[in-house]
Protein backbone atom coordinates (compact mmCIF):
# COMPACT_ATOMS: atom_id res chain seq x y z
CA UNK A 1 0.00 0.00 0.00
CA UNK A 2 1.49 3.27 -1.12
CA UNK A 3 2.81 5.30 2.26
CA UNK A 4 1.86 9.12 3.07
CA UNK A 5 4.70 10.92 2.54
CA UNK A 6 6.75 13.47 4.68
CA UNK A 7 8.19 15.74 2.73
CA UNK A 8 11.34 18.38 3.43
CA UNK A 9 11.21 21.65 1.81
CA UNK A 10 14.88 23.00 1.70
CA UNK A 11 14.50 27.25 0.59
CA UNK A 12 17.74 28.71 -1.09
CA UNK A 13 18.28 32.40 -1.42
CA UNK A 14 20.74 33.00 -4.22
CA UNK A 15 22.05 29.27 -3.42
CA UNK A 16 21.94 30.03 0.07
CA UNK A 17 20.14 27.70 2.55
CA UNK A 18 17.60 30.31 3.70
CA UNK A 19 17.15 28.56 6.91
CA UNK A 20 20.16 29.33 9.27
CA UNK A 21 21.22 26.70 12.43
CA UNK A 22 21.94 29.60 14.88
CA UNK A 23 22.23 32.51 12.35
CA UNK A 24 24.89 31.02 10.30
CA UNK A 25 24.07 29.57 7.16
CA UNK A 26 25.07 25.89 6.98
CA UNK A 27 23.82 24.26 3.96
CA UNK A 28 26.36 21.20 3.88
CA UNK A 29 24.82 20.73 7.02
CA UNK A 30 21.61 19.53 5.25
CA UNK A 31 22.59 17.56 2.30
CA UNK A 32 24.95 15.77 4.26
CA UNK A 33 22.07 14.78 6.81
CA UNK A 34 19.29 14.01 4.60
CA UNK A 35 19.93 11.30 2.73
CA UNK A 36 20.75 8.83 6.04
CA UNK A 37 17.23 9.81 7.25
CA UNK A 38 13.78 8.74 6.63
CA UNK A 39 12.70 11.43 4.37
CA UNK A 40 10.72 10.38 1.90
CA UNK A 41 11.37 13.13 -0.42
CA UNK A 42 13.18 16.45 -1.13
CA UNK A 43 11.25 19.71 -2.52
CA UNK A 44 14.33 22.45 -3.25
CA UNK A 45 13.26 25.82 -3.74
CA UNK A 46 14.79 28.85 -5.28
CA UNK A 47 13.31 31.89 -3.60
CA UNK A 48 15.88 34.10 -4.60
CA UNK A 49 14.05 37.61 -5.81
CA UNK A 50 14.45 38.64 -9.34
CA UNK A 51 17.91 40.38 -9.78
CA UNK A 52 19.19 39.61 -6.36
CA UNK A 53 21.14 36.41 -7.49
CA UNK A 54 22.56 34.28 -9.83
CA UNK A 55 20.67 31.37 -11.14
CA UNK A 56 23.99 29.09 -10.99
CA UNK A 57 24.11 28.97 -7.80
CA UNK A 58 21.04 27.55 -7.25
CA UNK A 59 21.94 25.04 -9.87
CA UNK A 60 24.66 24.06 -7.97
CA UNK A 61 22.80 23.17 -5.00
CA UNK A 62 20.07 21.22 -6.81
CA UNK A 63 23.10 19.14 -8.39
CA UNK A 64 24.75 18.68 -4.85
CA UNK A 65 21.70 17.63 -3.36
CA UNK A 66 21.09 14.97 -6.25
CA UNK A 67 24.56 13.49 -5.85
CA UNK A 68 24.35 13.17 -2.32
CA UNK A 69 20.22 12.06 -1.65
CA UNK A 70 19.31 9.02 -2.98
CA UNK A 71 15.46 10.08 -2.63
CA UNK A 72 12.87 12.21 -4.50
CA UNK A 73 14.24 15.44 -5.83
CA UNK A 74 11.77 18.61 -6.56
CA UNK A 75 13.11 21.54 -7.56
CA UNK A 76 11.74 24.63 -8.72
CA UNK A 77 11.47 28.68 -7.90
CA UNK A 78 11.24 31.05 -11.37
CA UNK A 79 10.54 28.30 -13.43
CA UNK A 80 9.24 29.79 -16.82
CA UNK A 81 9.85 28.06 -20.00
CA UNK A 82 10.47 24.04 -20.69
CA UNK A 83 14.06 24.70 -21.08
CA UNK A 84 13.96 25.59 -17.56
CA UNK A 85 12.27 22.25 -16.72
CA UNK A 86 15.35 20.63 -18.71
CA UNK A 87 17.84 22.60 -17.40
CA UNK A 88 16.54 21.21 -13.72
CA UNK A 89 16.20 17.75 -14.86
CA UNK A 90 19.48 17.45 -16.25
CA UNK A 91 20.84 18.27 -13.18
CA UNK A 92 19.37 16.08 -11.14
CA UNK A 93 15.58 16.70 -10.35
CA UNK A 94 13.23 14.46 -10.75
CA UNK A 95 10.05 16.87 -10.70
CA UNK A 96 9.80 20.34 -11.42
CA UNK A 97 7.75 23.15 -9.54
CA UNK A 98 5.93 25.99 -11.36
CA UNK A 99 3.68 28.38 -9.66
CA UNK A 100 3.43 32.52 -10.92
CA UNK A 101 4.07 31.45 -14.62
CA UNK A 102 1.43 28.43 -14.89
CA UNK A 103 -1.18 31.01 -13.56
CA UNK A 104 0.58 33.33 -16.11
CA UNK A 105 0.87 30.75 -18.76
CA UNK A 106 -1.21 27.83 -18.24
CA UNK A 107 0.06 26.11 -21.78
CA UNK A 108 3.45 25.47 -19.83
CA UNK A 109 1.56 22.99 -17.87
CA UNK A 110 0.66 20.76 -20.98
CA UNK A 111 3.80 21.85 -22.80
CA UNK A 112 6.19 20.21 -19.85
CA UNK A 113 3.68 17.13 -19.40
CA UNK A 114 3.66 15.82 -22.85
CA UNK A 115 7.87 16.73 -22.60
CA UNK A 116 8.42 15.09 -19.43
CA UNK A 117 4.98 13.46 -18.09
CA UNK A 118 2.83 14.15 -15.84
CA UNK A 119 4.43 12.62 -12.89
CA UNK A 120 7.19 15.46 -13.59
CA UNK A 121 5.12 18.41 -13.17
CA UNK A 122 4.14 19.68 -9.59
CA UNK A 123 1.83 22.91 -9.90
CA UNK A 124 2.22 24.77 -6.61
CA UNK A 125 -0.19 27.15 -5.74
CA UNK A 126 -0.09 29.92 -2.98
CA UNK A 127 -3.66 30.38 -1.47
CA UNK A 128 -4.62 33.70 1.09
CA UNK A 129 -7.83 33.60 3.34
CA UNK A 130 -9.84 36.61 2.93
CA UNK A 131 -11.66 38.26 6.30
CA UNK A 132 -14.77 36.78 5.17
CA UNK A 133 -13.26 33.61 4.60
CA UNK A 134 -13.00 33.07 1.13
CA UNK A 135 -9.39 31.95 -0.32
CA UNK A 136 -7.73 33.27 -3.40
CA UNK A 137 -4.72 31.99 -5.66
CA UNK A 138 -1.62 34.66 -4.83
CA UNK A 139 1.56 34.55 -7.24
CA UNK A 140 5.03 36.05 -7.89
CA UNK A 141 5.86 35.06 -3.90
CA UNK A 142 2.61 35.77 -2.17
CA UNK A 143 2.22 39.17 -3.68
CA UNK A 144 -0.10 39.68 -7.01
CA UNK A 145 -3.88 38.71 -6.50
CA UNK A 146 -5.01 36.41 -9.41
CA UNK A 147 -8.88 36.73 -8.96
CA UNK A 148 -8.56 32.33 -8.92
CA UNK A 149 -10.36 30.36 -6.10
CA UNK A 150 -7.16 27.81 -5.40
CA UNK A 151 -9.62 24.61 -5.61
CA UNK A 152 -10.94 26.01 -9.09
CA UNK A 153 -7.04 26.12 -10.13
CA UNK A 154 -5.68 22.76 -8.76
CA UNK A 155 -8.63 21.46 -11.12
CA UNK A 156 -7.55 23.52 -14.35
CA UNK A 157 -4.23 22.46 -13.32
CA UNK A 158 -5.03 19.02 -13.09
CA UNK A 159 -6.76 19.13 -16.68
CA UNK A 160 -3.99 20.87 -18.12
CA UNK A 161 -1.68 17.97 -17.31
CA UNK A 162 -0.39 18.45 -13.53
CA UNK A 163 1.12 15.30 -11.95
CA UNK A 164 0.62 16.63 -8.54
CA UNK A 165 -0.31 19.74 -6.60
CA UNK A 166 1.72 22.18 -3.80
CA UNK A 167 -0.91 24.17 -1.82
CA UNK A 168 0.66 26.44 0.53
CA UNK A 169 -1.47 28.07 3.01
CA UNK A 170 0.50 31.90 3.13
CA UNK A 171 -0.79 33.34 6.38
CA UNK A 172 -0.02 30.43 7.59
CA UNK A 173 3.87 29.66 6.68
CA UNK A 174 6.18 30.18 9.19
CA UNK A 175 3.44 30.26 11.82
CA UNK A 176 4.18 26.63 13.70
CA UNK A 177 0.46 27.16 14.07
CA UNK A 178 -0.58 23.50 12.07
CA UNK A 179 -2.15 23.68 8.60
CA UNK A 180 -4.92 25.43 6.94
CA UNK A 181 -6.63 21.98 6.54
CA UNK A 182 -9.80 23.31 5.51
CA UNK A 183 -8.14 24.96 2.47
CA UNK A 184 -5.83 21.36 2.00
CA UNK A 185 -9.03 19.62 2.04
CA UNK A 186 -10.98 22.04 -0.46
CA UNK A 187 -8.22 21.46 -2.86
CA UNK A 188 -7.65 17.48 -2.17
CA UNK A 189 -11.30 17.14 -2.81
CA UNK A 190 -11.70 18.81 -6.44
CA UNK A 191 -8.87 17.05 -7.83
CA UNK A 192 -7.78 13.09 -8.13
CA UNK A 193 -3.59 13.65 -8.58
CA UNK A 194 -1.63 13.72 -5.34
CA UNK A 195 -1.57 16.70 -2.84
CA UNK A 196 0.82 17.94 -1.16
CA UNK A 197 -0.08 20.54 1.81
CA UNK A 198 2.71 22.92 3.04
CA UNK A 199 2.66 26.11 5.51
CA UNK A 200 2.49 25.97 9.09
CA UNK A 201 3.59 22.44 10.45
CA UNK A 202 5.16 23.07 13.85
CA UNK A 203 4.24 19.48 16.09
CA UNK A 204 3.99 16.04 15.31
CA UNK A 205 0.34 16.41 15.55
CA UNK A 206 0.13 19.24 12.97
CA UNK A 207 1.27 16.06 9.81
CA UNK A 208 -1.30 13.29 11.49
CA UNK A 209 -4.42 16.06 10.56
CA UNK A 210 -2.66 17.03 7.29
CA UNK A 211 -3.89 13.53 6.37
CA UNK A 212 -6.73 13.22 8.23
CA UNK A 213 -8.32 16.91 8.07
CA UNK A 214 -6.52 18.20 5.18
CA UNK A 215 -6.67 14.82 2.93
CA UNK A 216 -3.63 15.32 1.61
CA UNK A 217 -0.82 12.38 0.05
CA UNK A 218 1.95 14.04 1.62
CA UNK A 219 2.77 16.48 4.21
CA UNK A 220 5.70 19.55 4.05
CA UNK A 221 7.64 20.78 6.13
CA UNK A 222 9.90 24.11 5.70
CA UNK A 223 11.18 24.10 9.63
CA UNK A 224 14.86 22.17 9.01
CA UNK A 225 15.95 23.02 12.14
CA UNK A 226 13.71 21.06 13.97
CA UNK A 227 15.30 18.01 12.49
CA UNK A 228 18.21 16.73 13.79
CA UNK A 229 19.26 12.88 14.00
CA UNK A 230 15.98 11.16 15.06
CA UNK A 231 13.45 14.16 14.51
CA UNK A 232 12.47 12.09 10.46
CA UNK A 233 12.04 9.18 12.83
CA UNK A 234 10.42 9.73 15.99
CA UNK A 235 7.77 12.60 13.80
CA UNK A 236 7.06 9.46 11.58
CA UNK A 237 6.58 6.84 14.68
CA UNK A 238 4.49 9.31 16.09
CA UNK A 239 2.02 9.63 12.69
CA UNK A 240 2.26 5.67 12.60
CA UNK A 241 0.80 5.44 16.40
CA UNK A 242 -1.81 7.96 15.08
CA UNK A 243 -3.14 5.21 12.80
CA UNK A 244 -0.99 6.56 9.39
CA UNK A 245 0.28 4.50 6.77
CA UNK A 246 4.27 5.77 6.59
CA UNK A 247 7.64 4.60 5.53
CA UNK A 248 9.96 3.64 9.00
CA UNK B 1 32.38 0.36 -17.44
CA UNK B 2 28.82 1.02 -17.58
CA UNK B 3 27.40 3.15 -19.68
CA UNK B 4 23.89 5.71 -19.00
CA UNK B 5 22.29 5.89 -21.97
CA UNK B 6 21.25 9.85 -22.91
CA UNK B 7 18.59 10.55 -25.02
CA UNK B 8 17.80 13.42 -23.88
CA UNK B 9 14.88 12.91 -21.57
CA UNK B 10 16.25 10.75 -18.42
CA UNK B 11 16.90 11.58 -15.21
CA UNK B 12 20.84 11.14 -16.41
CA UNK B 13 22.56 12.54 -12.92
CA UNK B 14 20.60 11.03 -10.33
CA UNK B 15 21.51 7.43 -11.93
CA UNK B 16 25.02 8.22 -12.46
CA UNK B 17 25.56 9.57 -8.67
CA UNK B 18 24.00 6.10 -7.23
CA UNK B 19 25.90 4.37 -9.48
CA UNK B 20 29.19 6.15 -8.90
CA UNK B 21 28.81 5.74 -5.19
CA UNK B 22 28.34 2.21 -5.31
CA UNK B 23 31.56 2.19 -6.65
CA UNK B 24 31.42 1.59 -10.34
CA UNK B 25 33.21 3.61 -13.45
CA UNK B 26 30.12 5.36 -15.16
CA UNK B 27 29.96 7.13 -18.52
CA UNK B 28 26.56 8.97 -19.77
CA UNK B 29 26.48 8.74 -23.61
CA UNK B 30 24.68 8.46 -26.89
CA UNK B 31 26.99 7.09 -28.60
CA UNK B 32 26.51 3.28 -29.64
CA UNK B 33 30.12 2.88 -29.95
CA UNK B 34 30.85 3.30 -25.23
CA UNK B 35 27.25 1.03 -25.55
CA UNK B 36 29.40 -1.27 -27.03
CA UNK B 37 32.15 -1.60 -24.92
CA UNK B 38 30.06 -1.22 -21.89
CA UNK B 39 30.27 -4.05 -19.65
CA UNK B 40 26.74 -3.03 -18.89
CA UNK B 41 23.69 -0.50 -20.00
CA UNK B 42 20.83 1.39 -18.16
CA UNK B 43 18.41 2.69 -19.57
CA UNK B 44 16.92 5.92 -17.77
CA UNK B 45 13.99 7.67 -18.07
CA UNK B 46 11.67 10.31 -16.92
CA UNK B 47 9.42 11.83 -19.51
CA UNK B 48 6.54 10.62 -22.41
CA UNK B 49 6.87 7.37 -24.33
CA UNK B 50 7.16 8.87 -27.51
CA UNK B 51 9.59 11.60 -27.11
CA UNK B 52 11.62 9.09 -25.77
CA UNK B 53 11.57 6.78 -29.01
CA UNK B 54 12.00 10.09 -31.11
CA UNK B 55 14.71 10.85 -29.58
CA UNK B 56 16.35 7.03 -29.67
CA UNK B 57 15.36 6.92 -33.49
CA UNK B 58 16.92 10.87 -33.93
CA UNK B 59 19.77 9.60 -32.02
CA UNK B 60 20.17 6.71 -34.67
CA UNK B 61 20.16 4.35 -31.39
CA UNK B 62 16.89 1.79 -31.91
CA UNK B 63 18.65 -0.76 -34.41
CA UNK B 64 22.04 -0.86 -33.01
CA UNK B 65 21.32 -0.81 -29.56
CA UNK B 66 18.84 -4.04 -29.97
CA UNK B 67 21.50 -5.46 -31.99
CA UNK B 68 23.53 -4.97 -29.05
CA UNK B 69 20.65 -6.40 -26.69
CA UNK B 70 18.47 -8.80 -28.14
CA UNK B 71 21.72 -10.54 -29.77
CA UNK B 72 24.89 -9.62 -28.10
CA UNK B 73 23.12 -10.05 -24.86
CA UNK B 74 24.30 -6.78 -23.13
CA UNK B 75 23.25 -6.64 -19.96
CA UNK B 76 20.67 -3.39 -19.72
CA UNK B 77 18.29 -2.04 -16.91
CA UNK B 78 15.69 0.12 -18.13
CA UNK B 79 14.19 2.12 -15.05
CA UNK B 80 10.97 3.75 -15.57
CA UNK B 81 10.38 5.39 -18.51
CA UNK B 82 13.67 3.20 -19.74
CA UNK B 83 11.99 0.05 -18.89
CA UNK B 84 8.71 1.14 -20.76
CA UNK B 85 10.39 1.85 -23.74
CA UNK B 86 11.13 -1.95 -24.03
CA UNK B 87 8.16 -2.97 -24.43
CA UNK B 88 6.20 -3.57 -28.31
CA UNK B 89 4.47 -0.60 -28.17
CA UNK B 90 2.35 2.16 -25.81
CA UNK B 91 -0.86 4.03 -25.26
CA UNK B 92 0.63 7.14 -23.80
CA UNK B 93 -0.43 10.32 -25.63
CA UNK B 94 -1.84 7.88 -28.88
CA UNK B 95 -0.37 4.17 -29.70
CA UNK B 96 3.42 4.14 -30.61
CA UNK B 97 6.07 1.85 -31.40
CA UNK B 98 8.22 0.50 -28.72
CA UNK B 99 11.68 -1.12 -28.68
CA UNK B 100 9.76 -4.15 -28.88
CA UNK B 101 12.60 -6.15 -26.35
CA UNK B 102 9.97 -7.37 -24.03
CA UNK B 103 6.83 -8.64 -25.06
CA UNK B 104 3.96 -6.49 -23.66
CA UNK B 105 2.27 -3.14 -24.08
CA UNK B 106 2.43 0.01 -21.45
CA UNK B 107 -1.29 1.05 -19.78
CA UNK B 108 -2.35 3.67 -18.31
CA UNK B 109 -2.87 3.00 -14.49
CA UNK B 110 -6.23 2.42 -13.55
CA UNK B 111 -7.58 2.35 -10.58
CA UNK B 112 -11.37 1.91 -9.30
CA UNK B 113 -10.55 2.97 -6.09
CA UNK B 114 -11.27 7.01 -6.11
CA UNK B 115 -9.17 7.49 -2.82
CA UNK B 116 -5.98 6.11 -5.24
CA UNK B 117 -4.67 8.95 -6.91
CA UNK B 118 -3.28 8.87 -10.50
CA UNK B 119 -0.15 9.43 -10.65
CA UNK B 120 0.89 6.29 -8.51
CA UNK B 121 3.56 8.86 -6.09
CA UNK B 122 5.46 7.41 -3.32
CA UNK B 123 6.92 4.60 -1.74
CA UNK B 124 5.02 1.63 -2.02
CA UNK B 125 6.09 -2.51 -1.84
CA UNK B 126 7.16 -4.54 -4.29
CA UNK B 127 5.86 -8.19 -4.21
CA UNK B 128 8.81 -10.38 -5.04
CA UNK B 129 7.16 -12.99 -7.71
CA UNK B 130 10.19 -14.96 -8.98
CA UNK B 131 13.63 -15.59 -7.26
CA UNK B 132 16.30 -13.42 -8.81
CA UNK B 133 19.85 -12.19 -8.75
CA UNK B 134 18.02 -8.56 -8.32
CA UNK B 135 16.66 -9.61 -5.09
CA UNK B 136 19.36 -10.43 -3.45
CA UNK B 137 19.06 -8.96 0.38
CA UNK B 138 16.30 -7.26 -0.45
CA UNK B 139 13.53 -7.58 2.24
CA UNK B 140 10.35 -9.04 0.91
CA UNK B 141 8.96 -5.78 2.37
CA UNK B 142 11.44 -3.46 1.51
CA UNK B 143 9.70 0.05 0.14
CA UNK B 144 10.44 1.64 -3.76
CA UNK B 145 9.88 4.79 -4.69
CA UNK B 146 7.43 4.77 -7.69
CA UNK B 147 6.39 8.15 -9.84
CA UNK B 148 4.26 6.97 -12.87
CA UNK B 149 0.78 6.85 -14.77
CA UNK B 150 1.30 4.25 -17.25
CA UNK B 151 3.03 0.81 -16.73
CA UNK B 152 3.96 -1.94 -18.54
CA UNK B 153 2.10 -5.02 -19.15
CA UNK B 154 4.07 -8.21 -19.83
CA UNK B 155 2.28 -10.66 -22.03
CA UNK B 156 4.72 -13.22 -20.92
CA UNK B 157 3.77 -13.80 -17.10
CA UNK B 158 7.67 -15.81 -16.45
CA UNK B 159 8.96 -12.39 -17.63
CA UNK B 160 7.25 -11.12 -14.26
CA UNK B 161 10.03 -10.30 -11.16
CA UNK B 162 7.70 -8.64 -9.18
CA UNK B 163 4.09 -6.66 -8.74
CA UNK B 164 3.03 -3.45 -6.81
CA UNK B 165 -0.81 -3.90 -5.93
CA UNK B 166 -2.21 0.00 -6.64
CA UNK B 167 -5.91 -1.13 -7.29
CA UNK B 168 -4.77 -3.94 -8.89
CA UNK B 169 -1.58 -5.90 -9.41
CA UNK B 170 0.77 -3.97 -11.97
CA UNK B 171 4.21 -5.13 -13.07
CA UNK B 172 6.90 -3.75 -11.06
CA UNK B 173 10.02 -5.61 -12.04
CA UNK B 174 10.49 -7.74 -14.98
CA UNK B 175 13.46 -9.94 -16.39
CA UNK B 176 13.86 -11.40 -20.15
CA UNK B 177 16.98 -13.00 -20.54
CA UNK B 178 19.76 -9.84 -20.44
CA UNK B 179 16.61 -7.56 -20.02
CA UNK B 180 16.00 -6.07 -16.85
CA UNK B 181 13.40 -3.23 -16.00
CA UNK B 182 12.01 -1.98 -12.98
CA UNK B 183 8.92 0.84 -12.35
CA UNK B 184 10.27 1.87 -9.56
CA UNK B 185 13.46 4.02 -9.27
CA UNK B 186 16.00 2.13 -7.62
CA UNK B 187 18.45 5.14 -7.74
CA UNK B 188 15.78 7.26 -5.65
CA UNK B 189 14.83 4.47 -3.33
CA UNK B 190 17.70 4.71 -0.55
CA UNK B 191 19.42 1.71 0.83
CA UNK B 192 17.05 -0.96 -0.80
CA UNK B 193 17.41 0.65 -4.13
CA UNK B 194 21.21 0.93 -3.96
CA UNK B 195 21.19 -2.94 -3.01
CA UNK B 196 19.37 -3.49 -5.80
CA UNK B 197 21.09 -1.59 -8.46
CA UNK B 198 24.23 -2.92 -6.99
CA UNK B 199 22.90 -6.32 -7.64
CA UNK B 200 22.33 -5.73 -11.17
CA UNK B 201 25.81 -3.98 -11.64
CA UNK B 202 27.88 -6.90 -9.74
CA UNK B 203 26.01 -9.57 -10.09
CA UNK B 204 24.21 -10.15 -12.92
Amino acid sequence: MLRKRLITVLTFNDGVLFRTKLFNPDYRYTHNFIDAWSIDEIVALDVTRPGQGDKENFYKMVKHLASKCFVPLAAGGGVRTVDDFKKLLSIGADKVIINTEAVRRPELITEAANLFGAQCVVVSIDAKKHEDGSYEVFTEFGTKPTGMKPEEWAKKAQKLGAGEIMITSIERDGFLEGYDNQLNKMVSEAVDIPVLVCGGAGKWQDFVDGFEKGKASAVCTTNIYHFTETSIKSAKSYMKNAGINVRL
Amino acid sequence: MIVIINYGLGNLFSVLGAVEKLGFKAKISSKIKDMEKADKLILPGVGAFSDGMKNLHELGLVEPLTKLVVENKKPILGICLGCQLMAKESDEFGHNQGLGWIDGSVIRLETENKELRVPHVGWDELLQRKKSTLFEGIPEDALFYYTHSFHIKCKNVNDILGECDYGGLFTAAFCHNNIYGTQFHPEKSQLHGLNLLRNFLEKR
